[in-house]
């Protein structure tokens, strides 16, 4: 499901601002990163190098379908 | 939270063939379909905010950056605001290669580059942005550097570092949704914030748009986060917008296609350098043409299906394939790029010897894919984009102004046809919107010596909020996903946008005329972020149309736009740009300017 799971975070916030999609948000119940907006991502990974603890994994697959030119 | 819609993701994958799938995958139950408008949040929570400043550089990647800095160090008071993180938003994080004429080490003269970018781009390019990028791209990569831009792979910090040294006011994570003109000149913008209720009026001298470009939210390509929304509001205000009829021709891959890290061998990852002269004719649609000819499995690696096909977009002499290669650049079509083209070179190391990591998305030769993955491609990854720097705000002048006073742009957002409308120089694309962005600042700078702040009228100022708000308050409607899905079925299959002919562009323009008539007037939003997808929607079916329109008009193939029924390049009818306008009743009107003219207000 592209962005995959956050384990570890220690809601720094980086990864929401480094999101040029704005998948990821910071939850205000207990201030961690959560996947808020999935089918928005686009697997640049921004927010995986922007982590300093390394806490995000992202997968290959798309959770929407995709569109190609040619199949 | 998931969207899964009960089908396997494996069947989704390289799913492709137009209306068709799209209005099947419409059926396969798509949450946002149809359902009522859950709103998330209390429209009377919704607050206005209003700020005051000389120059407002909308847009924070490479352009805006230096649009920001350098107004700022000519004297105006200066206000960044972005949709993203400055430097980690737009294509600028994702570019790795930037073009530097240094007249030391240059073989050829500035005037000689100038002239093979023109034979490439066949006549295409503006000759004085094109020499304006050359003469002034080592001045800028020697502040890059000063900032440490090529130490990082990533950019944010390094782009701070001068603007946190200016006290440059940075609003981010705000999606500007209007330009707003009294007058008959520029009075500022409006947008509005993704985590708080704020809808913000900027009130401005002079705007310059760093929006950079956009596309249909493509796969494969990470500019999901833009949908031409600087050239759309600048559109709705009057302003000529140009470039709509060429097209970027990347592909990724059959596999994953939406990976776009993966899709680029992890290039992303890399601290970018710089390269010196190495002018191409990188096409892409070339690609697409095979496809359509042949069908798939159509491969980009080494050694792959090289079986040639007839016919297809003209290459001039000097230009072809063959001419280009050399050890590291198989005759497969496009390997990558350092950047900007879709069958460019191997990426370089700023000595300028090739390096073995990276290439373009689909597999490029130099890096090459991991053992085992299928490098079959696929089109369209980057759907809905032209060429970097054809397209966009048609200038008036080597200064980045349109047609509307106070009015600029930059960068991917301006239509400069730098590099023409076919990728020519290596990283010229990075290093065009430095240039831009410095020069344009400049001028910024000094219009705002001789205007005041507009007052915007209350009446003008609640109609705006109320657009922007729309989609909020609706209580039923048309998800915004959902329509781009349907947009991205009729925009995407390459018998449409890259194989172009008549009665194809004009079917797919019956559809966009749906999308534009009824759909777009009935997108519904739940929260911030879906306003943001509301209104990116709207945009990008306005592109659609533009980009349909253009082509059907352009009754020729030149560079990156190819008609199928209009095959040759013709040298008598079309040496000209296609401009586009909204006329005073609101419709969309075209006009050719010869090459080498000025677009005129
Ligand atoms: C994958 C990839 C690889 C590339 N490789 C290279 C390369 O190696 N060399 C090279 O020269 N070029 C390369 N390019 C092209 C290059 O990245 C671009 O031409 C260049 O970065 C454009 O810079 P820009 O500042 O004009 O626009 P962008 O970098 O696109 O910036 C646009 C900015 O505007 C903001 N924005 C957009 N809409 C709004 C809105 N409505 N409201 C507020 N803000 C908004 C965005 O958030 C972003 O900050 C590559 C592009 C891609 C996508
Ligand atoms: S991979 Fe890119 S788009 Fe996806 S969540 Fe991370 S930063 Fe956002
Ligand atoms: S960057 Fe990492 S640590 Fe910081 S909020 Fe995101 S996931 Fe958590």
């Amino acid at each position: 499901m592209s962005i995959k799971s956050i384990v570890g975070c220690i809601g720094c916030g980086e990864c929401v601002q480094s999101c040029p999609t704005d998948v990821i948000r910071l939850s205000t119940v207990n201030k961690k990163a959560y996947i808020a907006y999935p089918a928005d991502c686009q697997m640049c990974h921004l927010c995986r190098m922007s982590c300093p603890v390394d806490a995000i994994t992202i997968d290959s697959e798309k959770s929407i379908p995709v569109m190609v030119s040619w199949g | 939270m998931s969207e899964k819609s009960g089908i396997s993701r494996r069947q989704f994958l390289g799913l492709s063939g137009g209306v068709v799938a799209a209005a099947t995958l419409a059926s396969m139950g798509i949450k946002y379909h149809g359902t009522k408008n859950e709103r998330e949040l209390d429209l009377n929570d919704i607050k206005y905010k209003e700020s005051e400043t000389d120059v407002l550089v909308i847009g924070g990647g490479m352009a805006g950056l230096f649009a920001a800095v350098k107004a700022h160090d000519a004297g105006a008071k200066v206000l960044l605001v972005s949709k993203g993180r400055v430097g980690s938003s737009g294509a600028t994080p994702f570019a790795k290669g930037i073009f530097v004429y240094d007249s030391n080490t240059a073989t050829i003269s500035i005037d000689e580059f100038v002239e093979q970018v023109s034979k490439s781009a066949i006549d295409t390019n503006r000759k004085e942005y094109t020499k304006q990028m050359a003469m002034y791209s080592k001045e800028r990569v020697e502040e890059l550097k000063q900032w440490g831009f090529f130490d990082s792979p990533l950019y944010h910090k390094s782009f701070s570092t001068p603007i946190k040294k200016r006290n440059i006011p940075v609003k981010e994570r705000i999606m500007i949704t209007h330009l707003i003109k009294e007058n008959g000149r520029i009075a500022g913008a409006a947008g509005f914030s993704f985590d708080e209720p704020i809808v913000h009026i900027f009130k401005a001298k002079s705007v310059i748009l760093c929006t950079g470009a956009g596309g249909f939210k493509p796969n494969g390509f990470p500019i999901c986060d833009l949908t031409h929304d600087g050239t759309i509001m600048a559109y709705n205000i009057g302003a000529k917008i140009t470039g709509k009829e060429f097209n970027d021709g990347h592909s990724g891959s059959q596999t994953n296609p939406a990976d776009c890290y993966t899709g680029w061998h992890g290039m992303f990852d890399r601290t970018p350098s710089t390269n010196g002269v190495e002018v191409h004719h990188d096409l892409g649609v070339d690609l697409n043409y095979k496809a359509y000819v042949l069908g798939n499995p159509i491969s980009m690696m080494p050694g792959a299906d090289n079986t040639s096909v007839e016919g297809g977009p003209y290459i001039p002499e000097g230009f072809n394939r063959q001419n280009q290669n050399d050890e590291n650049r198989p005759s497969g079509p496009p390997s990558g790029e350092n950047g900007d083209g879709p069958s460019g070179t191997p990426p370089m190391n700023g000595k300028n010897e090739k390096v073995t990591s990276g290439g373009g998305p689909g597999g490029g030769p130099s890096g090459g894919a991991p053992a085992g993955v299928s490098q079959a491609s696929s089109g369209g990854a980057s759907a809905g984009m032209s060429i970097h720097k054809s397209e966009g705000i048609a200038p008036i002048n080597l200064q980045g102004e349109s047609t509307i006073p106070g009015l600029y742009a930059a960068g991917d957002a301006l239509g400069s046809y730098m590099a023409g409308a076919i990728y020519t120089q290596v990283g010229s694309s990075l290093a065009g919107s430095a240039v831009q962005g410095a020069i344009v600042a400049q001028a910024a700078a000094k219009y705002c010596e001789s205007v005041t702040l507009q007052n915007i009228p209350s009446s003008k100022l609640k109609t705006i909020k109320a657009e922007i708000l729309a989609p909020l308050k609706r209580d039923s409607g048309y998800g915004a996903a959902w329509v781009t899905q349907i947009l991205q079925g009729i925009m995407i299959p390459n018998f449409v946008l890259y194989i172009k002919k008549e009665n194809l562009l004009n079917a797919a323009l019956a559809y966009v005329k749906e999308l534009r008539d009824h759909h777009s007037p009935m997108l519904k939003a739940a929260n911030l972020h879906e306003l943001r997808l509301a209104h990116e929607t709207k945009n990008m079916i306005i592109t659609a149309e533009m980009k349909l329109k253009a082509s059907l008009m352009r009754t020729e193939s030149r560079c990156s736009h190819y008609r199928l029924d209009y095959p040759d390049v013709d040298y008598k009818n079309w040496q000209a740009w296609i401009n586009i306008y909204k006329d005073s009743e609101g419709n969309m009107k075209f006009e050719k300017v010869p090459f080498g003219e000025w677009t005129k207000a």
